[in-house]
């Protein structure tokens, strides 16, 4: 394979909060291939979605900015790029859906407008007629009944799903290279969820995008992704493709997050296997390595310094100093 | 929709029923009305004329009028019939756009409010629109570049006019520009060569010279709420979930303003809109009294300090009519304004 289609590099990202600087993202780097589904896993505050809106500048300001890396894209940074260009990528390129479709849309006014903004806005010279058009192909596209009608509804009068569905018919009317969706079915109920995410694999198929898929659902990630990030306290702990993560997972954090996942397999009514303790906030980690103090094979290393991103047979790669030991368990 | 504020129309005629009802039987039981008062001026006039030793403490109206007198004062009021019968009768004449005869004036109720009522309305809308003026772009600012120097320094400005009252702050600028630097002029709605000029320019010029002061009093005090509204309601939007989905759509961010959250922004200022019309109309008597203004509210506050009450209710009648309309106006401005609201 030749270039991938971005590259991430040692990216880092800060907030500025009232207890001080925080970092959210520390060293972060991975790539994407075209036409590939990389999934982003972990749980709430782990830095997976500063890590999506960092990609697309799209950080809260002036809290959050980003303070070292590169995202590189068809060749330029975009975190150094002008303003003015970063507004051609965005939703042209590289595009975005969101966790919660709901308030994702703007109440007041209608699905045609808002989705003719964003032909308008990346093809100057379009007709209206011509807006019109792509927009009910589009709409078609992503499985909603009567397009015409639609168009001229508001999102208060579409479910939860039919919104998500809007969002995506949005994020790909200017056909990205990229799609960065950002736990987008997480506030679905679970029959909706399983639709959009056949959707996604559909729309992928046929266009050619790849994806980065952002969830705390490994179940999600199973379904859906060709390679797995797996993201605690801001950095990348494990970087896997798919089969080798869930035979062979890496890092004692993924093997709890599978653990703790119930299967048909197991007796059924048991407790669930859990990982003790809480994530810290992003002031509390521990020095070493951040996953030390909820750690079952913690030695003392762990506790003086931090383990390297290393990369192991398959590509896989690990930030634990005794992943060699552990895997041949 | 339509039919919703039909029966809203509808729903006035009721209200306005209750609003007049209540304030009529008070004017009857209030203490000091128009015959007390009659009697009180003959007793006065009497005392004066030296005529008469009586002590004045020896019955209210036997020294000065007879009781045939007084019987036919009040049939005069329509104070001789029941409450309700009387207040019936006031009712029919009202809907006839009859409001009686001011006990004060001796003129139609209905001349006396029409002479006042342009004064007040014209502060009322240009202190509205001046508000607006300030307020939409000032708050629209504030929340962009909030916590910067400007939003501070312009939030002391906001608070400080909010805080003083706004006679207080018409006083001061009476001192200050009237009296002191002689700018402007003391009062009055326009000079005394208002009726000698020769276009109608000058003639608004002149208007304008007279109101600034009274305009930036009424100002200053009701631009506050409005900005603040502004404000945090631009400041929540800005927040909002689509407007990050209008920057990742690719739209430069002032306009994801403009166009996504300055729209939403104005629900709420909307609101207020209907309410604005109505309180602004009825003037502020306490303003109207210091610049010497012939005003709406002024006329109300001496009606009642006089019992003049054919005039009280008549500015009732108004005022109860605009703040009615005023709040289905509210409503029908929200429902432009936002889509998701269905009336029903």
């Amino acid at each position: 394979m030749s270039e991938p289609l971005l590259q991430v590099k040692h990216l880092a990202t800060e907030f500025q909060t009232e207890q001080g600087l925080a970092r959210a993202l520390d060293d972060i780097s991975f790539e994407v291939n075209a036409g590939e589904t990389l999934g982003i896993v972990g749980e709430s505050g782990c830095g997976k979605s500063v890590t999506s809106l960092s990609i697309m500048r799209l950080l809260p300001k002036p809290a959050g900015n980003i303070v070292q890396g590169e995202v590189i894209f068809d060749g330029q940074d975009l975190v150094q790029l002008p303003a003015d260009d970063m507004h051609n990528i965005r939703g042209n390129r590289i595009a975005m859906i969101f966790q919660e479709p709901m308030t994702a849309l703007n109440p007041v006014y209608r699905i045609g407008r808002q989705l003719g903004e964003t032909l308008a806005l990346h093809n100057p010279k379009m007709s209206k007629s011509d807006i019109r058009d792509a927009s009910i192909r589009m709409l078609e596209r992503v499985g909603i009944p009567a397009p015409e009608r639609r168009l001229k509804e508001y999102p208060h009068q579409l479910s939860g799903g039919m919104r998500q569905r809007v969002m995506i018919a949005i994020a790909l009317l200017c056909n990205p290279e990229i799609l960065i969706a950002d736990e987008p079915t997480t506030a679905l109920d679970v029959t909706i969820q399983a639709q959009i995410l056949q959707l996604l694999k559909d729309l992928q198929q046929e266009t050619g995008m790849a994806i980065i898929f952002i969830t705390h659902d490994l179940g999600v990630i199973a379904e859906l992704c060709d390679r797995v990030l797996v993201m605690y306290g801001g950095r990348i702990i494990e970087q896997a493709d798919i089969n080798t993560l869930f035979d062979k997972p890496g890092h004692p954090y993924t093997r709890g997050l599978l653990k703790a996942i119930p299967r048909l397999d197991q007796p059924p009514k048991e407790e669930l296997s859990t990982i003790r303790g809480m994530v810290p906030s992003l002031f509390d980690f521990p020095p070493g390595c951040r996953f030390q103090n909820r750690c079952d094979f913690v030695q003392e290393r762990c506790r003086q310094e931090t383990p390297e991103l290393e990369t192991y047979n398959d590509g896989q790669q690990v930030r634990c100093f005794r992943f060699r030991e552990l895997v041949n368990e | 929709m339509t039919q919703y504020f039909i029966r809203r129309l509808l729903l006035i005629v009721p209200t306005f029923i209750g609003i007049t009802v209540l304030v009529f039987v008070i004017t009857r039981f209030v203490p000091g009305g128009p015959i007390e008062r009659m009697i009180a001026e003959v007793q006065q006039a009497s005392m004066q004329a030296g005529g008469s030793m009586q002590s004045a403490g020896s019955g209210v109206g036997a020294a000065t009028l007879d009781e045939d007198q007084i019987r036919e004062l009040e049939k005069y009021y329509g104070f001789d019939k029941p409450v309700l019968v009387s207040y019936w009768e006031w009712l029919l004449k009202v809907v006839q756009f009859d409001l009686g005869t001011s006990s004060r004036y001796s003129e139609p109720v209905w001349d006396t409010i029409k002479e006042r009522l342009p004064v007040s309305a014209f502060y009322g809308i240009v202190t509205m629109l001046i508000t607006y003026f300030i307020s939409i772009p000032l708050g629209y600012y504030k929340a962009v570049k909030h916590n910067s120097h400007f939003d501070h320094a312009s939030s002391v400005v906001v608070f400080i006019g909010y805080a003083i009252p706004s006679y207080v702050v018409g006083i001061i600028l009476l001192v200050v520009f009237a009296s002191n630097l002689e700018w402007f002029p003391m009062g009055g709605f326009y000079g005394d060569e208002f009726e000698d000029m020769e276009s109608i320019w000058q003639q608004i010029g002149d208007i304008f010279y007279h109101a600034a002061l009274p305009l930036l009093a009424y100002v200053a005090g009701s631009f506050a709420v409005m900005t603040f509204m502004m404000k945090n309601a631009l400041m929540d939007n800005l927040a909002a979930d689509y407007v990050r989905t209008a920057i990742a759509k690719g739209i430069p961010f002032r306009q994801a303003i403009t166009r996504h959250a300055m729209r939403n922004s104005l629900i709420p200022i909307a609101t207020h809109f209907g309410n604005n019309i109505s309180v602004i109309i009825g003037g502020s008597f306490l303003i109207e009294k210091i610049f010497n203004i012939d005003g709406l509210g002024l006329l109300g506050y001496e009606s009642i300090v006089e019992r003049d009450y054919p005039i009280v209710l008549g500015v009732l009648v108004i005022s109860a009519i605009l703040q009615l309309l005023g709040n289905i106006l509210s409503d029908i401005c929200v429902a432009v304004v936002d889509p998701r609201v269905q009336f029903r």
